[in-house]
């Protein structure tokens, strides 16, 4: 199941965010003040995590960046009323997002930033399991490798025990 | 420096001299007005988009729920029995449809009424064309400047409405209402993190009095003397103009009242504005 974190002081933000998302088959989680969202951080992996940029008590970089310590993986969005440089910058230096989102937004603009999240999510998420498989198939390689010398340098030629066809070992008896 | 140009002040008789000192005083007024104003409308803008952001987002909605609802309507026409239409009513999941398009509704409406609030209050605020004493409720003027200024305080303080009962004054009511706004905005430039900005309001025989107590981090001895003089500011450049208190003293004066600050630097500060309730000299018929 796909998760997605959806933080602004606004009420009514959150239910025209979760209309647009309704289609997509995720679980959508939305909170009004970031402390009940970083409490949800502790139970819940996200894939998503879109926050307002100015809201009481803490704003959305250290919201974000608080996030992306708690789930570094989680892809982080910025949604900002804000569109001035300063708050960019910071959003794109301190909380690493991926989108910056302003309001108001279009439909598709949304649907298409937290779709695209999704996928780098997912494709980031499955190289690692990749990635992971292929090391663990070279350490098998390795151990094999070290056992095979291992034997080698006990019994030396052990590992050149040549069969013929039926399985029987071919002895050689030349020297 | 030895052309001097010849309209310089000293060839000019003293009525002359008063007059454009009068006009450049008009005219410092008006730019600090604006000043105010643009500082402000970068706030506004940012009350307005989350109001139009998610009026927008559910126009959107709205218009996919009606062609949903549309294919339920015209199927009535079309459909060759009850059983389609049920698949049909089914397929568009109309309970949910139902219930959310209320919800849809009644939040836009919130999200335009607030805009509505909004501009009314920036309105109220300018009546730039108001230039005469009138009766004016002065707890209206300082709940419209709240709404004009509700952002730049929202985040930093609560604020507590202690208010008497007020008699109407004679004032011109948009030159009160930017002397609340500076001091609204100055109490919450001062506070650091968060804090309590207090309004207190009272009626005293023929004067009221008005009072706003931050919870900031106060006012420098030194400086407490000087924050009336034009172009004195502690504010980092750019950020303020050191006009707005000097402007803020100018208006009191002219309402023949006063102003006057106390602050305990890491408490607070509070200003006190005195004002009559009558002008003296002014016919109080209307």
């Amino acid at each position: 199941m796909t998760h997605i974190l959806l933080l602004d002081d606004e009420a009514n933000i959150l239910t025209a965010l979760r209309r647009l998302l309704r289609d997509e088959g995720w679980q959508v989680d939305t909170f009004t003040d970031a402390e009940s969202a970083i409490d949800a951080l502790q139970s819940t992996a996200y894939s998503v995590i879109v926050s307002d940029y100015k809201m009481p008590v803490m704003d959305g970089v250290t919201f974000l960046q608080f996030a992306r310590q708690r789930q570094p993986d989680a892809i982080r969005l910025m949604l900002s009323g804000h569109g001035d440089r300063q708050s960019m910058i910071n959003a794109i230096n301190r909380a690493e997002i991926y989108r910056f989102l302003s309001k108001p937004w279009e439909e598709y603009e949304i649907q298409a930033a937290i779709r695209s999240a999704v996928d780098l999510y997912q494709v980031t998420l499955e190289n690692r399991q990749l990635l992971d498989q292929v090391k663990r198939q070279n350490d098998l390689l390795r151990q094999r490798e070290e056992e095979l010398l291992r034997l080698e340098h006990d019994n030396p030629g052990i590992t050149r025990v040549r069969r013929d066809q039926d399985g029987s070992i071919v002895i050689n008896d030349v020297l | 420096m030895a052309d001097t140009p010849s309209n310089m002040p000293e060839d000019l008789p003293p009525q002359e001299l008063s007059a454009r000192l009068q006009q450049a005083n008009r005219q410092l007024h008006q730019s600090e007005k604006m000043a105010a104003i643009g500082q402000l409308a970068a706030g506004v803008a940012h009350e307005i988009n989350n109001p139009v952001g998610y009026v927008y987002s559910n126009l959107q909605t709205l218009e996919h729920y009606l062609s949903d609802l549309f294919r339920l309507t015209d199927a009535v026409e079309r459909a060759d029995s009850l059983e389609d239409l049920h698949q049909i009513r089914k397929s568009i999941d109309y309970e949910f449809l139902r219930g959310d398009l209320e919800d849809l509704l009644a939040e836009s409406r919130e999200g335009i009424e607030r805009v509505k609030t909004i501009i009314a209050a920036m309105k109220d605020f300018t009546h730039t064309e108001e230039e005469e004493f009138r009766y004016a409720d002065l707890h209206r003027g300082i709940e419209t400047t709240l709404n004009v200024v509700n952002n730049e305080l929202k985040y930093r303080a609560q604020v507590v409405r202690d208010f008497g009962d007020l008699p109407e004054i004679r004032c011109i009511i948009s030159q009160l209402n930017q002397v609340i706004m500076n001091l609204l905005v100055n109490a919450a430039h001062a506070i650091e993190n968060t804090g309590t900005i207090t309004i207190r309001t009272r009626h005293e025989g023929d004067h009221v009095t008005l009072e706003f107590e931050d919870t900031g981090k106060g006012i420098d001895p030194a400086d407490l003397s000087r924050i009336f003089d034009p172009f004195f500011t502690t504010k980092p450049v750019g950020k303020g103009t050191g006009l707005g208190l000097s402007l803020s003293f100018n208006i009191i004066e002219k309402h023949h009242g006063q102003i006057t600050a106390a602050s305990t630097p890491g408490q607070g500060t509070l200003f006190r504005i005195r004002l009559p309730i009558e002008q003296p000299g002014a016919v109080s018929d209307e």
